[in-house]
Parts: C-alpha cells; structure tokens; sequence
C-alpha cells in the first residue's frame, strides 16, 4: 500500500517523531510506514488522518497485489 | 476496541531484561563449578541445566516490554511467535527423520522439555529481533 504520510508530513512542517508522539507510537514505526515496510491498522490509520486534517483516501492508496 | 481477558497475555516490565541477561552465563558457570567439585554431573544432565536456563533467559526476554509497546512491536512479536513455531516444528520433525533415519527407532528419547523451550523461545527471540533490526534500517 503507498502512503503519503512523508508529504503530509512537510506540508505540516513536522518531524517523524512529532507525529509519533501525536499518535502515541514510536519514531521507527512512523519511519516503517512512510518506507511501506509497515501497513498500520484502521485504528492508527485513522490517527494519522486526524492529524493531517485529510481523508485517508487521500493519505494511504491500494496498490497492484494489495 | 476491548481485547478478550482470556486472551490477555501480561507483559513484564523493562528492568526484567537485564536479569534476563544474567540466565545466558549464569549454567555455564553452575556446570563448570559442578565439575570441580567432582560431583559426578553427566554431559547430559550439564546439557539440561544450561537448556532449561537458557529457556528462562529467552522466556523473560520474549515477555518484557519494548520501550514502546505500539501496534507495529505487537505485530512484530505475533508474527515472532508463529515464526519460532514454525521453525521449531521444522527443526524437530528434521530431527525426529534424521533420528530414525540413522538409528531405525521411532523413540525420540533426545528431545527434553528444557531442550524443545530454549529452542522456541530462542527462535521466538531471533525473529522478533530480525524484525526490529529490518525496521530499524534507514530508508
């Protein structure tokens, strides 16, 4: 699954690890999800919206495969 | 979302990883000590003191906490414990042929419960930790 949490994130002008701890989770995990190395659930999915202010779909998107 | 209590599995706190620790040299010591004492300790009973220990030292390891106890820790160590069945399962059928194989006796009288512990938890504990060291690696 692609994700644009690292460009979310610029545009909020935040680190890995203000995010992380916006979202209670660790500064590897954010690194994990941005690299796709890391599919977060629904639940943590959902706090990274909120924080963006953006609706998923415009955050995380299916890939080929998925 | 509420988790099942039945399901749940207590985790120990961080300062259990440094007594872990202590049950990797702590058998070899107690065996060497053993044997100078000349208290008649067979190979194969100094082999189960160090197996049995060594099943506590991975036990604790693989119950303590992360410092960050997240969602992806949690699925990291789901996966280590179907990683570390899976090869434990492989690693004694593997045995278990060999075994027959070589001696034509269905008897498995080489596998003990400290034995068939320190190895689960062992492979338990090395696919948690390959996990971590994968997410760890930068982009």
């Amino acid at each position: 699954m692609k994700n644009t949490v690292k460009v979310e994130r610029a545009k909020k002008d935040m680190t890995q690890q203000d995010l992380a701890d916006k979202i209670g989770v660790s500064r590897q995990t954010i690194n994990s999800i941005e690299a796709g190395k890391y599919v977060p659930s629904t639940v943590l999915a959902l706090k990274i919206g909120r924080v963006f202010q953006t609706p998923l779909e415009l955050i995380f998107e299916l890939e080929e495969g998925d | 979302m509420k988790n099942d209590d039945l399901l749940y599995v207590p985790m120990l706190e961080r300062k259990w990883r440094p007594l872990s620790f202590l049950f990797f040299p702590l058998p070899v010591v107690i065996v060497i000590v053993l044997a100078l004492l000349q208290v008649g300790l067979s190979p194969d009973n100094a082999a189960e003191i160090i197996y049995g220990s060594w099943a506590v030292g991975f036990t604790l390891l693989n119950l303590t906490k992360e410092k960050i106890e997240d969602e992806m820790v949690k699925t990291f160590r789901l996966q280590a414990f179907q990683t570390g069945f899976f090869w434990l399962m492989c690693g004694l059928v593997a045995i278990m042929v060999v075994n027959y194989l070589r001696f034509e006796d269905i008897r498995q009288e080489i596998f003990s419960a400290p034995l068939v512990l320190f190895l689960l938890n062992g492979y338990v504990f090395a696919a948690f930790e390959y996990q971590k060291w994968k997410a760890s690696k930068e982009l």
